[in-house]
């Protein structure tokens, strides 16, 4: 299996104010699956992205990535899984301000012995005509994909998207979608996307419910659509 | 692939230009000048060490009452030593219709303290002179102006340094020098010997035929030699009246002892400015990471390391520091190498100088600041970068966030607003204090010292026991109407702290009429009001000196201050003075010197009569008192002498020191209240969005800061006024005589308005900068 996540628990704060915000989670992800997390707030699946993209920890149980169990790792190894497996998404671009937007998809570039091709992602992303601007030129959506170029750029293994499309308008987020169903098809990423949004789940391989920090559905999509096609 | 990262670099250094080239111009003159002053004493060090060989300086010289025979010379040479004829004439100069103090005036010296030629040309007729550099300077004389000794006019065709007289000490027994009064210069032989023998001093020099080994072996050398040469003279009709080896020749030495000994106090100062501006650096790069935490977040989730951002962050100050360390010293090898050179050459008649490549100079201005930088930088950074990807992208970076806001008094709502400001920004407002301490203190030396020194100028006039003080050479009496006898030695004192420094002991008549509130007893001593404070000494308390030349010891009780100021000694009554000092009655001779002394007290029985000295408000010269039987005369001029060459040769370290402080006092409240506004952006833009007006909003964010520049100044000024009792004493450390630290208020007041003000036009820059805030700033960053 790919992505293993095996009876992970977290919890929060202490004595009578402690909070158990994942209570046993298990699942499997496969190699180029687009799996969704939904649920309400404070249902945990924010938590149990940080968790799968190392940073955060869990209490116990583990996430494995082909086999290597990240618990087991230090603090230098886990930068090491994150540089070389993950790239991330989230729903602040925290691009940074004085880069441009060729320069900030460069940034993750350099994190990768074999990034993809800068010029072709920027096409693919529909940047290239904007590549030489400072984030602050750019709208909500264009910073967003600059986000998902700094992110995919180094060829992740795995793409973790928190709320990818929280601050975007309809439109806007449909075309991230598209950015990010198209990334998945050509270059084969496994992508593990939290979202509020419901309509989302229609274009993912698989879709994770997750309430009271429990997976209360996981049911695999048949009826995939496009995320051209999804309507909210 | 080369860092994406490094692009940030010079984008940030052209976005934050402001910030940047202030720490940088701070740090380039910091270090430029530091770096000129450690090149420069080091070459001014290596030619004065040099000028001992390469211009034949004597090993010691010594001055005879009667030109010696060639007899004596013979029997003088016989002991080891090879002697030069270095004749003198101490004469009044007049230039210009002014009076220009007194010249030491020799003839031409062709094998021993030969002079450096540094300007002009050697005379070459009977009517030039070629003459110290430091005297004429500072008596506005040059090459071609005219002077007048004895009558004659002798044209400057020469600027010169005479090794022998690189500290223009008039006589050895002198607490300071004076270069604005007394100078030294060469005339002809001919011209030299028109000036007749009046005036003139039997003064020969030597060098041994086997130099010594050691420090030890020279002091054995030349004991032995005085006692060789005082039996010579007794036995040939002729009297030994001075005697100086060279090691305690302080017109040879002291330039040398005093060239680099402010080195220390440099280098402390330099890594103190270097520290704040590391500390201003890790303000703002905290600030920085604060700002940037959710991109750090980001970079960290995706996989860069920590020791990547780290170096990220420190790439800006490092950069920084290392260009001003660079740019900083090549101006220290050209620009500020002549100001500190100037410094010293202001004080001293130095040779030639030649600038040398200072390999520790260059480490310690340039790897100990990147040293400093790191470390002080370094260290908040690191720790700051440990938190988790997570927290920094949650923005839950600070330390200790209040659960709950302090609670305040019920003020009104504009000053808690500025209250809160100031919580909010402890850690800057801290560093701003530790700024504002530091500038404050090197504006209050810059500012004290001048009017320290014409404090104590004024006080040595005012509280002078007479206006004219001799000290003989032989006794000759005077009509006690006229003036009034006294004894006067001097020992080293002994002291654990201070340098060991000359102190005269005075033997003062009963009922003197000159020091009317000196009640002496009849054992013991009274000291000084300003030597208690020195040496923190009190009534009950025991000084300890010791002979000079000999091996004598002094403990001395003292029983009462002396409240008189500007001035360090020790009294006692002229009976008393005889007994401790041994004065025997001299059946043979009338001479006062110590050799005349040491064989009364063979011969003699004690002299409870003796003086050596005359107090008087009349000028006795000529009329009353021989001159060939005065060995020195004590006026005016001799007591402020102290203050004045110190104020000559320090004046403009104080004046920079003076403006060095503003600059850094100006640069601190810039940066720190840039960056609190900085902090503020969002609050400042709302408060706009809410109607309030640009001013309102200056006087909530901008008097907060006024509030703590009030604070820390008036602060500073206690701190420093105690630190200052500190500085002092190791300020004086190297120096004889004693400073009273006396702060006027009106100072307290100008240094308060001169911080103030300063901060005010700070402030109105930073007006402009709220003025400029957009309102839509609020809006941007809603997260």
């Amino acid at each position: 299996m790919f992505l293993e996540i095996n009876n992970l628990k977290k919890g929060f704060g202490q004595g009578s104010s402690r909070v158990e915000v994942l209570k046993g989670i298990t699942c499997d992800i496969k190699k180029g699956e687009i799996c969704v997390l939904l649920g309400p707030s404070g249902s945990g699946k924010s938590t149990l992205l940080n968790i799968i993209g190392g940073i955060d920890a869990a209490d116990s149980g583990y996430v494995a990535i082909e086999g290597e169990k990240m618990a087991d790792m230090t603090e230098k190894q886990l930068t090491g899984y994150r540089r070389k497996h993950l790239g991330y998404i989230f729903q602040m671009y925290n691009l940074i301000p004085n880069l441009n937007v060729k320069e900030n998809i460069e940034v993750g570039a350099y994190l990768s012995d074999n990034p993809l091709d800068i010029g072709e992602l920027l096409n693919t992303l529909g940047l290239y005509e904007h590549r030489h601007k400072l984030p602050n030129q750019l709208s909500g959506g264009q910073q967003q994909r600059c986000s998902i170029g700094r992110a995919i750029i180094k060829n992740p293994d795995i793409l973790l998207c928190d709320e990818p499309t929280g601050a975007l308008d309809y439109n806007t987020s449909k075309e991230v979608l598209k950015i990010i169903e198209q990334v998945n098809r050509k270059y084969g990423n496994t992508v593990v996307m939290v979202t509020h949004n419901d309509a989302i789940k229609n274009m993912a391989d698989r879709v994770i419910k997750l309430r009271d920090g429990m997976i209360r559905h996981d049911i695999r999509n048949e009826q995939k659509i496009s995320a051209e096609d999804l309507d909210w | 692939m080369r860092n994406p990262l490094m692009k940030r670099i010079p984008r940030e250094l052209i976005g934050e230009f402001g910030k940047y080239i202030a720490i940088f111009l701070f740090m380039v003159a910091t270090i430029g000048f530091i770096s000129g002053f450690l090149v420069a004493t080091q070459g001014l060090k290596i030619e004065y060490d040099n000028s001992f060989e390469k211009y034949n300086v004597e090993y010691g010289h010594f001055v005879l009452k009667k030109e010696a025979t060639e007899k004596l010379t013979e029997k003088i040479s016989n002991h080891g030593i090879k002697l030069y004829e270095q004749n003198y004439n101490d004469l009044d100069v007049t230039a210009k219709g002014e009076p220009h103090g007194i010249m030491r005036v020799f003839k031409p010296r062709d094998e021993v303290n030969k002079v450096d030629l540094l300007d002009g040309r050697m005379i070459e007729s009977d009517d030039e002179i070629v003459a110290d550099r430091l005297y004429l300077s500072n008596n506005d004389l040059e090459i071609g102006d005219v002077i007048t000794m004895q009558g004659n006019d002798f044209k400057v065709v020469g600027i010169v340094a005479l090794t022998d007289y690189s500290t223009l000490y008039k006589n050895n027994n002198e607490i300071m020098f004076d270069s604005v009064a007394f100078g030294a210069g060469i005339v002809s032989e001919r011209a030299f010997d028109d000036f007749g023998k009046g005036n003139l001093n039997y003064s020969y020099a030597w060098l041994y035929d086997k130099v010594p080994e050691d420090k030890q072996a020279e002091k054995k050398d030349s004991d032995d030699l005085a006692y060789d040469i005082s039996m010579d003279c007794l036995n040939e009709d002729n009297e030994l009246t001075i005697f100086i080896p060279r090691y305690a020749n302080k017109s040879i030495n002291f330039a040398g002892e005093d060239i680099g000994k402010d080195r220390p106090m440099m280098l402390v100062l330099l890594y103190i400015l270097i520290a704040i501006m590391a500390f201003v650096f890790a303000v703002t790069i905290n600030h920085s990471v604060v700002k940037e935490a959710n991109v750090i977040g980001t970079l960290r989730a995706s996989g860069y390391t920590k020791r990547e951002i780290f170096v990220h962050y420190m790439i800006s100050p490092m950069l920084v520091t290392f260009i001003a360390s660079i740019i900083g010293n090549i101006l220290g090898y050209t620009v500020f190498e002549d100001i500190a050179k100037e410094m010293y050459r202001g004080s001293y008649g130095l040779t030639h100088y030649v600038s040398y490549f200072n390999m520790d100079a260059f480490v310690r201005t340039t790897v100990v600041p990147m040293i400093i930088m790191i470390v002080v930088t370094g260290i908040g950074l690191w720790r700051k970068l440990s938190y988790s990807p997570l927290n920094f992208i949650r923005r839950d970076i600070v330390k200790h966030r209040r659960e709950k806001a302090v609670k305040l008094p019920k003020i009104g709502f504009f000053s808690r607003f500025r209250l809160r400001v100031i919580i909010q920004n402890i850690p800057n407002y801290v560093t701003l204090f530790f700024g504002i301490l530091f500038s404050c203190l090197l504006l209050m030396f810059g500012m004290i010292m001048t009017p320290l020194l014409h404090t104590y100028s004024d006080n040595a006039v005012a509280y002078k026991p007479a206006n004219y003080q001799y000290i003989l050479s032989s006794k000759q009496e005077v009509d006690p109407e006229i003036a009034e006898k006294y004894c006067v030695t001097s020992l080293k004192m002994i002291d654990s702290f201070f340098n060991p420094e000359e102190m005269s002991i005075y033997g003062i008549m009963e009922d003197s009429r000159f020091y009317k509130n000196l009640e002496l007893p009849k054992e013991g001593v009274v000291v000084t009001a300003d030597f208690a404070e020195k040496y923190r000494v009190g009534v009950g308390d025991i000084i300890n000196l010791r002979e000079e030349y000999g091996t004598g010891l002094y403990a001395f009780e003292i029983k009462g201050i002396y409240e008189t100021k500007s001035s360090l000694g020790i009294y006692m009554r002229q009976k008393y003075f005889c007994e401790v000092f041994e004065k025997m009655i001299d059946e043979h001779s009338d001479s006062m010197d110590m050799f005349g002394n040491a064989l009364s007290k063979i011969m003699g029985e004690r002299d409870e009569s003796y003086y050596n000295g005359y107090l008087s408000d009349i000028d006795l010269r000529g009329k009353y008192l021989n001159e060939e039987n005065i060995a020195a005369m004590i006026t005016e001029d001799d007591l402020t002498s102290l203050a004045r060459q110190m104020d000559v040769s320090m004046g403009d370290l104080f004046n920079m020191l003076y403006i060095f402080a503003l600059v850094l006092f100006a640069l601190l409240i810039f940066l720190l209240t840039k960056i609190i506004l900085e902090k503020n952006i969002t609050s400042i833009s709302m408060t706009k969005i809410l109607g309030y007006y640009d001013g309102e909003i200056s006087r909530l964010y901008l008097l907060a800061s006024v509030w703590v520049v009030i604070i820390s100044s008036v602060l500073s000024m206690a701190i420093n006024t105690a630190l200052f009792h500190v500085i002092l004493r190791i300020f004086m450390k190297g120096y004889g005589g004693w400073f009273e630290l006396v702060i006027p208020l009106s100072l307290y007041f100008k240094i308060f308005i001169m911080m103030v003000l300063t901060y005010l036009v700070v402030a109105v820059f930073q007006f402009f900068r709220i003025k400029k805030i957009p309102m839509d700033e609020a809006l941007k960053n809603v997260e």
